[in-house]
């Protein structure tokens, strides 16, 4: 038995992410769904350590949470319900604020003026600052890479001309984002450097702020989201039969754990 | 190669096996001639066959004739069908389902890691990790375009009192354990063939006494690729201060042995690690392990200059 290629965790900003509405239209029922972002990735899955900003569940009793993850570039919204029970199991033990780290799959919610992305996590675990730091680094490398790619004329490949297309992104904006959240980690890192381990231990609350801070930015923009995904939400729970089974449908997709014994 | 030229090859190959005894090699030729070209028989099966019919013909029990296959550096397994002699250490061995299969796993000589399967109807005594063998008279086999060695009844396996090496090329890997697989955390092995077992039953010996053993299947990702990478029990002891001591407290006080996997999750999960280690035909083999500590200043600092770069080209 050959095993089905697993789906690689891409590492895109929550800036980026937030700005991504378009699913590529595969043929056939058992291929993967895939979003592609303004800088021109597939993505099926990706892997974020961010922070916690909140949790919430979007009706009492209804084991499906609504949580707001932050990067230094902007806020992604996830769900996590009980189809993701490793991460649901996790979450309920975490408080906000908190680091995170995040593996997701992506979902694309038909919004009424625009398509929403959101994460649906396959896994969160407490994570530290260190390892946050590493994550902006490592996405930052990606996010330049990709913005290379989108400025040569030369050998563009079709995710790169399609994503063109659709979204033709400022890509100097994209490096002023890459700039943002390099330069936010680098000033902490430095600030921790100097005051030495022992502060370094204090769970990276300087980072929190820090992010709080350019998140405001976002904020008017990320409520006319929510407002729009609350809306979302209802309509799914009322015909919550369907939901279920577009959400088992999902995980079917991905046989790649079940598939890997030897 | 032309049709003479392979069948000269395939006559010494069978004349290899019979020294010492008078064989006329044209004799030999006319019949690999006959069933490869006329009959069209595959030509391993042509060579076995006309193998088999001298056997008869000449009355020499199996194990009598000559089985000094020639040996070979893995780096040199390239067809499928061949014999060879291959030394070699086994570097992993893999759990396997199949009632038919003893055992499966890697082995690695300085040019190369090849998987290897030992047939259970060969009726080998097994082997171990880490120990170095001749595995003499195997068959070398391609399996979905990888080569592979199939130890068959004929094949002898001797442990070495050297240890071979293993290649130099390592590579170091930097990502993030992105998953934990099935089978993972404080699992049971069984004592007799050492699989992991599922629910106290080996899938070869059934229901058997098990012993304690702490490994996790993962997979790293950098973003760009993934590695599928199994930490073993000092692996996990070194990164998590878990031992199997550790782990056995664990699992009393919470009467639970799946408690184990849950503290080994919240330490590993979403985590950066500096790999180092080689790459096996699927797995990473695992050399050094350790939690990433990153140069972040530094690192930033490069993405910064290259990011005003950019500017300026934009």
């Amino acid at each position: 038995m050959d095993i089905l290629k697993r789906e690689i965790a891409r590492r895109v900003f929550a800036f980026e992410l937030s700005r991504s509405n378009y699913a590529t239209a595969e043929s056939g029922e058992r291929s993967p769904k895939y979003i592609l972002t303004p800088t021109g990735v597939k993505c099926n899955r990706v892997f974020m350590v961010g922070v916690l900003l909140e949790k919430e569940e979007v009706s009492p009793d209804s084991n499906f949470w609504r949580i707001r993850v932050s990067d230094p570039t902007g806020v992604v919204t996830g769900f996590v319900g009980r189809y993701q029970s490793e991460a649901l199991e996790s979450l309920l033990e975490i408080e906000p604020p908190e680091i995170v780290s995040i593996v997701a799959k992506l979902n694309l919610f038909q919004g009424e003026t625009r398509n929403l992305l959101s994460l649906r996590p396959e896994s969160i675990n407490i994570s530290d600052r260190k390892n946050r730091d590493f994550w902006v680094i490592e996405t930052a490398k990606r996010t330049l890479e990709r913005i290379k790619r989108m400025k040569e004329d030369g050998d563009r490949n079709d995710d790169i001309k399609l994503a063109m297309d659709i979204y033709n992104p400022d890509l100097k904006e994209y490096l002023e984002i890459v700039k943002k959240a390099v330069e936010a980690v680098r000033e902490e890192a430095e600030v921790f450097a100097e005051r030495g381990k022992e502060v370094s231990e204090a769970k990276g609350e300087l980072g929190i702020v820090e992010e709080a801070e350019i998140e405001e930015i976002e904020e008017t923009e990320e409520e006319q989201k929510d407002e729009i995904e609350k809306r979302k939400i209802e309509e799914l729970k009322l015909d919550s039969f369907e939901f279920d089974e577009f959400e088992f449908e999902e995980e079917e997709w991905d046989l790649s754990d079940i598939l890997d014994e030897e | 190669m032309n049709e003479k030229e392979k069948i000269d090859i395939l006559t010494e190959r069978v004349l290899s096996r019979f020294k010492g005894r008078e064989i006329d090699p044209k004799e030999v030729s006319k019949r690999l001639k006959l069933l490869i070209y006329e009959f069209k028989v595959p030509e391993d099966e042509a060579v076995r066959t006309v193998t088999n019919y001298l056997l008869k013909e000449l009355d020499v029990p199996r194990e009598e004739i000559v089985t000094e296959s020639p040996i070979k550096s893995i780096s040199e397994i390239n067809r499928a069908g061949e014999w060879v002699s291959v030394k070699a250490k086994v570097i992993q061995l893999w759990d396997t389902d199949s009632p038919n299969l003893s055992q499966v796993g890697l082995a690695g000589d300085p040019t190369g890691i090849i998987k290897f399967v030992i047939w259970a109807k060969s009726r080998k005594p097994e082997v171990k990790e880490g120990k170095s063998y001749l595995f003499k008279n195997v068959v070398t086999d391609s399996f979905r375009g990888r080569m592979q060695i199939n130890i068959n009844r004929n094949s002898d396996i001797i442990e070495l009192d050297e240890d071979i090496g293993l290649p130099p090329r390592e590579m170091e890997l930097i990502g993030a354990l992105v998953a934990i697989q099935q089978n993972s955390g404080f699992i049971q092995r069984c004592k007799r063939c050492n699989r992991v077992l599922k629910k106290d039953v080996c899938a070869v010996h059934g229901k058997v006494d098990g012993y304690d053993d702490l490994r996790i299947k993962g997979v790293i990702d950098d973003g760009v690729n993934y590695y599928e990478v199994i930490l073993n029990q000092e692996n996990i002891k070194k990164l998590t201060g878990i031992g199997i001591e550790e782990a056995r407290r664990i699992a009393s006080e919470k009467l639970d042995r799946e408690f184990v996997l849950e503290e080994l999750r919240k330490k590993l999960l979403g985590y950066y690690f500096r790999i180092s280690g080689s790459k096996g035909s699927r797995y990473f083999l695992v050399k050094e392990i350790e939690f990433l500590s990153p140069n972040v200043v530094d690192d930033a600092d490069k993405i910064l200059s290259e990011t005003e770069k950019l500017m300026e080209e934009i």
